[in-house]
């Protein structure tokens, strides 16, 4: 599937901040018309590394190549297919609403006017404020808008989500599904809020202490993990139960409750049907498989 | 077409793609050459990413179940009786499996459990025979 180049890069990434090592030799793909959830606790470098991807800090070592170009070197030419929301969200206080969108606007040949007013009306944004007396949840809408309103293909999106109450947030990503439609526009999207990202994303890249834990397809990640309810029809289980690959197990004399990985349901129903048990297999909430990874 | 979309049980939402539309077929609520919203009309219908709509497109197709026809979209196949009737079987199996263990433990003889099932039954395909009759 993916015979193209990618449109990022990451080769053995390392950035130190003092004594605090912020990357551990992170390497990473990123390919053209995807969703990529980039999840992490406060403190585990996703903030860090996005700021790399755009050459807003630049590696202790290794590479980092957006759009065929070290990062660090980026000119107009690729900026202007990059959106970025960041958490500070500095804007220009002295502004009112409508000038900001006017003067960033200004930058952009191709800036969509159509989405500007409906996103405005939508998000309840009023263009006579003074960017400085905005709330908190105002400024991030604004913030995003200014990201999104040239169509960039690569929009970086730094837990954008954070400010918003919920209706604005599910509005938020709803947006972000309406953007990548039929284009081929990359996304990604960090937070720490996972039913946030658990809705948009079709990939996951999971951050601990500077290092990438998990890279995976989003389906894939779901299907890695299950959980297994055994329950004796009648009496009790055997001491010994026919699963491999578990990972947690609970059980007593009639029931057990195993979380299993990275086995098919198929050989799974196989395995237990010697025991002439109720067996139900279950998915694992994203929550709980993170906790997995990066627990 | 309606489908409904859980985003938070933990079932890849491919998957829920999947089950619901091979339902439909089997069920009858969705015809042969009957033709299957877009990829992208889908995907904004159920709010989700359009690459999640195309996978599970394309393994209803890898399947059997869907036709593309070449710049038109996607259709309900022509199923094969003994294909349909094995898919059938094996959802209708696994329903049932459930329901017997569970009858099992609670400690229902085969005959109590027979009867609930039969009277179940009466009373729904006595429904989906009026229905046919309008």
């Amino acid at each position: 599937m993916n015979s193209e180049e990618p449109i990022i890069q990451i080769r053995n990434l390392c950035k130190r901040f003092g004594k605090t090592t912020a990357l551990d030799h992170v390497d990473l793909q990123i390919f053209a018309g995807s969703i990529i959830g980039l999840l992490g606790a406060n403190g585990a470098g996703k903030s860090t590394l996005l700021r790399h991807i755009i050459g807003l800090y630049l590696p202790d070592e290794g590479h980092v190549v957006t759009f065929g170009r070290e990062a660090a070197k980026l000119g107009p030419r690729e900026l202007a297919r990059i959106g970025y929301v960041h958490q500070e969200g500095e804007l220009l206080d002295w502004m009112k609403v409508g000038q900001i969108l006017c003067y960033v606007a200004a930058y952009y040949p191709n800036w969509n006017s159509d989405l500007e007013s409906r996103y405005i009306a939508e998000f309840e944004i009023s263009t006579e404020a003074r960017v400085g007396s905005l709330s908190p949840g105002e400024r991030q809408k604004l913030a995003i808008l200014l990201a999104i309103g040239f169509e960039p293909e690569l929009l970086i999106l730094d837990e954008p989500a954070s400010a918003l109450d919920p209706i604005a947030r599910a509005n938020f990503l709803d947006l972000l599904l309406e953007l990548i439609q039929g284009e081929r526009r990359t996304i990604i999207i960090s937070s720490h809020i996972l039913s946030d990202v658990e809705k948009v994303m079709d990939r996951t890249v999971i951050m601990k202490k500077g290092r990438i834990l998990c890279d995976s397809g989003f389906d894939d990640l779901l299907e890695k993990y299950c959980r297994v309810h055994i329950n004796a029809v009648s009496g009790k289980l055997p001491a010994q139960l026919p699963f491999d690959n578990i990972i947690k197990s609970q059980r007593n004399d009639g029931q057990a409750i195993l979380t299993i990985h990275d086995t098919p349901r198929e050989v799974l129903e196989r395995q237990g049907e010697s025991l002439k048990c109720k067996i139900e297999v279950q998915p694992l909430s994203l929550e709980e498989i993170y906790r997995i990874v990066a627990g | 077409m309606l489908l409904e979309i859980n985003n938070h049980s933990g079932v890849p939402i491919y998957r829920q793609v999947i089950e619901q539309i091979k339902h439909q077929i089997m069920a009858g609520q969705l015809l042969e050459a009957q033709q299957l919203t877009s990829v992208r009309d889908l995907a904004a219908q159920l709010r989700v990413n359009p690459m999640t709509i195309s996978k599970a497109y394309a393994m209803l197709e890898a399947d059997g179940l869907l036709e593309r026809r070449r710049g038109i979209g996607l259709f309900v196949a022509r199923v094969q009786n003994t294909h349909k009737m094995q898919t059938q079987t094996r959802i209708l199996e696994g329903i049932l499996n459930q329901a017997a263990i569970t009858a099992a433990q609670f400690g229902f003889t085969e005959k109590q459990a027979m009867e609930m099932f039969e009277g179940l039954y009466k009373k729904y395909n006595s429904k989906t025979r009026d229905r046919s009759n309008e």
